[in-house]
């Protein structure tokens, strides 16, 4: 593909949304739902059309690394030497993968939203803010360098926000979205942190002087590439000195980026409350896209991370302590679409761990298959919320299989897929952990964590499966539930079918060897710093692996089953033990994170804001009223003076006269 | 030194006193026509001075300009008296001291 091509397909796919977002945002109120159904899904379409040209395209060239960037336009230039910006796009197999998933993706949840939204009076600003959304996500996946990145980066942030907080009259909406915005924004400030070190930093030549010291200002600048195009600093990045404390700083800084976008301890508590927004929102930007750009990112930058071995033994650690963390946490909640999103930060948390061991192939193999079935699991618990009147909470459904026969079988589908049982999850998942046994920071220690994950995972599938759909209906509203429209129907579906057999196409014939996306991806990877890509375990190993993992997988669904389903096993014995009491209270409470924030960030803040404003405002007043008063006293002492009299007046010009004469003549005096 | 030349620090001096007569009687007497003599009185004082000056440098500049002094203080003169007509005919008493709305 030639820098043209890519420049008009690129911005294709940019334009369509941007187009879609601000036909249905300005033009939608006026032209009606019609309208914006049509606009605001067209524009996906059309993008997803493009998208699967430009894969027919990279598919179609030679093997390797078919990386084509474009310049769209030039948007500022400070002169050479200094910072130098264009609005540039990177065509490769990583940005076509992301791509193919955003619009894919994104295309059939805005399907299922035309249904979804139906009565809603916002249709129009909804549209928009989705559109807007698939148009920021485009642009961070194309990004060609870190200025444009870094607007991507803000901008799926800022439609986040607008979209959990679409429904402005709750008040827990408006909380919600605020809450996820300013954790956003902490990892934006680490982000444009280490641009800015990178762009000081990063030198063209070998350098003469340490690049952690302050070199003499002309080979400084003549040394410094200051650039913040992604392929250059990619090429350059070994002058950022393998190893030195300062690359370990700038891959921790994006780690910090990608732990705030993608729901990462310490990073977390926003998303299990971002699902305040509308269902299909949660399925597309809180389950399939948005969340999993923190993944994109390192991956991204693997050139970076290949030689911060200290940053990326971290991200591996946070992101298995992340996946423990939540499939824990998942155990006990009771709202259906919480349950969802704390699977969500676990399954992500192991995908940051692959790409934190270098297994980045499995980790975006594991971005793949999740977009399908945790898009799938959020749709169809869209359903079933629709049908029991807006209910969330798990206990007041149960007995929904035979009222919602399709989504009641999609559903079970998606939790085979997430539990990791015959679908999609079985073999990305499998895949990933296999590269744990060898790779990482003490390995096999975190393979065994991401063992219990897999035994966690199957019970909390299959807790929330087994409560919504079997046994007898909890409530009224459950009695009564009926199937969803086609239009909403449709969209789950699709997914299902997808999640059921893209692990088989993508990994035939063998479940545990090599699979498509590690034959499509590796030459991104390889390019620079392959020294790096994890290694990929043997086919002993990795049947080993894959029979460990399936046998935990079951295990956890088997366990789940019986006590959910068949009801013959009661773990209220076990977890009255005296080891096990605090369990379930730890976990209803999510580890009480949102508490020890409050306790210590929070609460802090306000204290301080309170004391200073005790103490500041004072201050600022005697101040103020200083300032003003002495304006005062002065105006009255000279308002006296205006009595109004001719005499007065006449009596101040003479005065004055007489003192200018007397000046005049001294200075003339003192002058000779 | 001619008689003029002489004579000349009288002059300056006498025109001095004249003004400082004026002035003082500018913001001392309360009768508006007393004020406006006294301002006559102070022009002239200064046209005195302009005259003297003249003679004094041989020049005829001063005296143009005295000439200037006396049209400029007949015009005004004009307008005052027009002023204190007014005054008088909407019945208020002709007092400077009355004559106070400018405070406002």
């Amino acid at each position: 593909m030639n820098a043209s091509t890519a420049a008009l397909l690129a911005g294709l796919v940019l334009l369509f949304p941007l187009a879609g977002s601000a036909l249905c945002g300005l033009l939608g109120p006026v032209l009606g739902r019609r309208f914006v159904n049509l606009a605001g899904t067209l524009s996906i379409g059309a993008a997803f059309a493009v998208t699967l040209v430009i894969f027919v395209q990279v598919l179609g060239a030679a093997s390797g690394h078919q990386s084509t960037t474009a310049t769209l336009w030039n948007w500022l230039n400070l002169g050479p030497g200094n910072l130098n910006v264009s609005v540039d796009v990177t065509i490769d197999q990583l940005s076509v993968l992301m791509l193919l998933v955003i619009t894919g993706v994104g295309l059939l949840i805005h399907v299922y939203s035309v249904g979804y939204m139906e009565h809603d009076p916002g249709v129009a600003r909804f549209f928009g803010y989705m559109n807007l959304f698939i148009f920021s996500m485009a642009l961070l996946v194309l990004a060609a360098n870190m200025v444009i990145l870094i607007i991507g980066w803000a901008a799926v942030a800022l439609s986040s926000y607008l979209l959990i907080g679409f429904w402005y009259e709750r008040e827990s909406a408006v909380l919600a979205a605020r809450k996820a915005f300013i954790t956003q924004v902490i990892g934006d400030v680490a982000l444009v942190i280490a641009a800015f070190l990178i762009f000081v930093n990063l030198t063209t030549v070998p350098p003469t002087c340490p690049p952690t010291e302050v070199c003499a200002l002309p080979a400084f600048f003549t040394q410094h590439l200051h650039t913040l195009s992604l392929p250059q600093i990619f090429a350059h990045a070994s002058s950022l000195g393998a190893g030195s404390p300062l690359i370990t700083l700038i891959c921790i800084l994006l780690a910090v980026g990608a732990f705030a976008k993608s729901a990462q301890f310490p990073l977390h508590t926003w998303l299990p409350d971002a699902m305040e927004g509308p269902t299909p929102v949660s399925a597309l930007i809180h389950a399939a896209t948005m969340v999993t750009a923190g993944v994109y990112l390192i991956a991204r930058f693997h050139a970076l991370f290949a030689l911060a071995p200290i940053a990326s033994g971290m991200v591996a650690c946070v992101g298995m302590g992340t996946a423990v963390m939540a499939g824990f946490i998942a155990l006990s909640q009771v709202d259906i679409k919480r349950v969802i999103a704390y699977s969500t930060m676990s399954q992500i948390g192991l995908m940051i761990f692959a790409v934190g061991i270098g297994a980045y192939a499995a980790g975006m193999y594991q971005f793949l298959l999740h977009a399908f079935f945790k898009a799938l699991l959020f749709l169809a618990a869209g359903n079933v919320i629709h049908a029991v009147h807006d209910e969330q909470d798990i206990r007041e459904m149960g007995g929904l299989d035979s009222r919602m026969r399709v989504t009641a079988w999609c559903f079970l589908v998606g939790s085979l897929a997430l539990a990791g049982f015959l679908f999609a999850g079985m073999f990305s998942k499998e895949n990933l952990l296999g590269f744990g046994m060898i790779n990482g920071p003490g390995a096999p220690t975190l393979y065994i964590v991401g063992i219990v994950v897999n035994v966690l995972t199957g019970l909390y599938a299959f807790r929330l499966y087994g409560t919504t759909f079997r046994g007898e209906p909890r409530s009224e509203a459950a009695r009564n539930a009926h199937e969803s429209k086609a239009v909403m129907l449709w969209p789950v579906v699709i997914l299902a079918g997808l999640s059921a057999l893209a692990g088989w196409i993508l990994q035939w014939p063998v479940a545990f060897g090599p699979h498509l996306i590690d034959a499509f991806l590796n030459p991104v990877f390889a390019s620079p710093g392959g020294s790096h890509i994890a290694k990929a375990p043997g086919l002993g190993l990795g049947v080993i692996g894959f029979v460990i993992g399936l046998t935990c997988s079951l295990i956890g669904i088997a366990i789940a089953l019986r006590i959910w389903v068949r009801h013959d096993l009661d773990p209220s014995r076990v977890l009255a033990r005296p080891g096990f009491r605090l369990l379930p209270r730890l976990s209803f409470n999510k580890l009480y994170f949102d508490e020890i924030y409050d306790a210590l960030l929070v609460r802090p803040t306000r204290a301080l804001a309170r004391g200073l404003r005790r103490v500041g405002d004072p201050v600022m007043d005697s101040w103020i009223k200083g300032v003003s008063g002495v304006a005062t006293d002065f105006s009255s002492a000279f308002r006296t003076i205006q009595t109004g009299l001719i005499r007065d007046y006449a009596s101040y010009m003479v005065l004055f006269v007489v003192i200018f004469t007397v000046a005049v003549m001294l200075a003339a005096g003192l002058a000779k | 030194m001619t008689l003029s030349q002489s004579m000349f620090p009288w002059i300056l001096l006498t025109a001095a006193f004249l003004f400082t007569l004026g002035a003082l009687g500018v913001l001392i007497r309360r009768n508006p026509l007393v004020v406006f003599m006294c301002i006559e009185l102070m022009l002239n004082a200064v046209n005195l001075a302009l005259v003297g000056y003249s003679s004094y440098l041989n020049s005829e500049e001063g005296q143009v300009f005295a000439f200037m002094v006396i049209v400029v203080a007949a015009a005004e003169v004009v307008v005052g008296l027009g002023l204190l007509t007014r005054v008088f005919s909407i019945g208020r008493e002709l007092d400077v001291d009355d004559l106070d709305e400018m405070k406002q």
